[in-house]
């Protein structure tokens, strides 16, 4: 009994540990929308905005990754 | 003449296409439990295939990546057949070949200049490496033909026998080992396959895709991050190690050359940061788009999949290319020095 409610308690910590993700999900979505504005006013530097939109969106990323790292150690090694 | 040019057309490709949905309809509704698709079972490590080179055990990622490799090897080798041929024109996979080089090359000349010549090759083979890795895992096949045996949770399915030694898991009946009497109820239903290896059984595939093992990413994470310090050293010396432990801020930087001296320990910790990054993002990405596949095939088995894996082949593109320029980044700022970081620092304070 009480190794199942360790064993639910482990999963809802896997579960709020992904709460991460929200705010890599919001900046991921702000760098595309601020990477769409620049290359609508500025279609010619398209290539240069997309590159580093896509390098922003990695960085914003990788919150969500770590995130992601901590719930899989909760599931797996924990 | 439009109108006679669509009308000579016969439809074949969409009766093709509306045959293999009602097929698919067939196998997953209708037709023999064990075409049915199976619930996914989560496995991080992954699996040995039970082939061994000199004691070495294969598993069946490192099986895939050797796969990608020979696919690779064989594509260099025809577009260097060409580039020997003298034949300027490009065609077909060669063109495919030329507009990436091209590409790649704009991109590292762009961003680090002179040494574009150095980060070209580890950015073009990470690039090429992780794309065919992640291309090669939607084929079908990969995570589904495999060999069958015990399954580890005692939650399985029932074997059944297609051919003479060749034997598939039945998803009408799953069993659970912790129970006997299912147990002996599959074993009286079952008689035919009596001679089956196992009870409760799924299958453990011969084929996964590379990136869903860490240690595929981690090894390419660490190779970068590597490349990156030895880049750093390259162009500037031992004076590259100043950014991490910088004596001659504590020295004659007075009380900001103590922070600066503690940002150099942050610097240390941020070069971790991004060997983790680097394995988890690609990592995460294609495991989590493998388990959604397999889920979403379970849960809706006929036309969502086809959409999905269009997803797919747009994530494994993305995350190459997001791999090889953050590479590329990394060994452009170790290349051009500490220097515009500490005027800025100098600016702030």
């Amino acid at each position: 009994m009480t190794g199942d409610i360790v064993e639910a308690m482990r999963l809802l910590g896997a579960g709020l540990a992904m709460l991460g993700a929200i705010g890599a999900g919001v900046g991921v979505g702000l760098a595309a929308a601020g990477g769409v504005q620049a290359m609508g006013r500025n279609p010619d530097a398209a290539p240069i905005i997309q590159t580093n939109m896509i390098l922003g969106m990695a960085f914003a990323e990788a919150v969500a990754i770590y995130a992601l790292a901590v719930a899989l150690i909760i599931i797996f090694a924990a | 003449m439009s109108e006679t040019a669509t009308k000579k057309r016969v439809p074949v490709k969409r009766w093709i296409i509306l045959g293999l949905i009602a097929l698919g309809i067939y196998a997953a509704f209708l037709g023999p439990t064990y075409l049915r698709p199976v619930a996914p079972v989560v496995v991080l490590p992954s699996e040995p295939t039970g082939i061994s080179i000199f004691g070495f055990e294969i598993t069946n990622t490192i099986l895939a990546t050797l796969l990608a490799d020979i696919v690779l090897l064989l594509l260099a080798f025809n577009a260097w057949r060409f580039a020997k041929s003298g034949n300027l024109v490009p065609s077909g996979v060669h063109n495919f070949f030329e507009m990436l080089v091209e590409a790649f090359w704009n991109m590292a000349e762009g961003s680090a200049g002179k040494w574009a010549k150095r980060f070209f090759p580890i950015t073009g083979t990470i690039f090429l490496l992780v794309f065919t890795a992640n291309m090669i895992k939607l084929v079908p096949g990969f995570e589904s033909i495999g060999r069958i045996a015990e399954s580890p949770h005692g939650e399985g399915y029932a074997p059944i026998q297609i051919l003479p030694g060749l034997y598939s898991i039945d998803k009408g009946k799953p069993v659970h080992l912790e129970h006997t009497e299912s147990e002996g109820e599959t074993h009286a239903v079952e008689g035919e396959v009596a001679g089956s290896p196992c009870t409760a059984c799924e299958i453990i595939p011969f084929l996964r895709g590379s990136a869903t093992d860490l240690n595929f990413t981690l090894a390419l994470a660490v190779v970068t991050v590597v490349m990156v310090q030895v880049f750093g050293v390259m162009a500037m010396g031992p004076g590259y190690f100043e950014k991490f432990l910088q004596f001659r801020r504590l020295v004659n930087g007075g009380p900001f050359g103590i922070i600066d001296f503690l940002v150099g320990f942050l610097e240390i910790i941020l070069e971790f940061a991004k060997i983790i990054s680097f394995t988890f993002r690609l990592f995460g990405n294609i495991f989590a788009g493998a388990l959604l596949l397999s889920i979403i095939g379970a849960l809706t088995a006929v036309a969502i999949p086809a959409g999905l894996y269009i997803f797919e082949v747009f994530f494994g593109i993305i995350q190459a290319y997001v791999f090889s320029l953050l590479a590329l980044v990394f060994m452009s700022q170790a290349v051009a020095g500490h220097h515009g970081g500490e005027a800025e620092g100098a600016e702030a304070h």
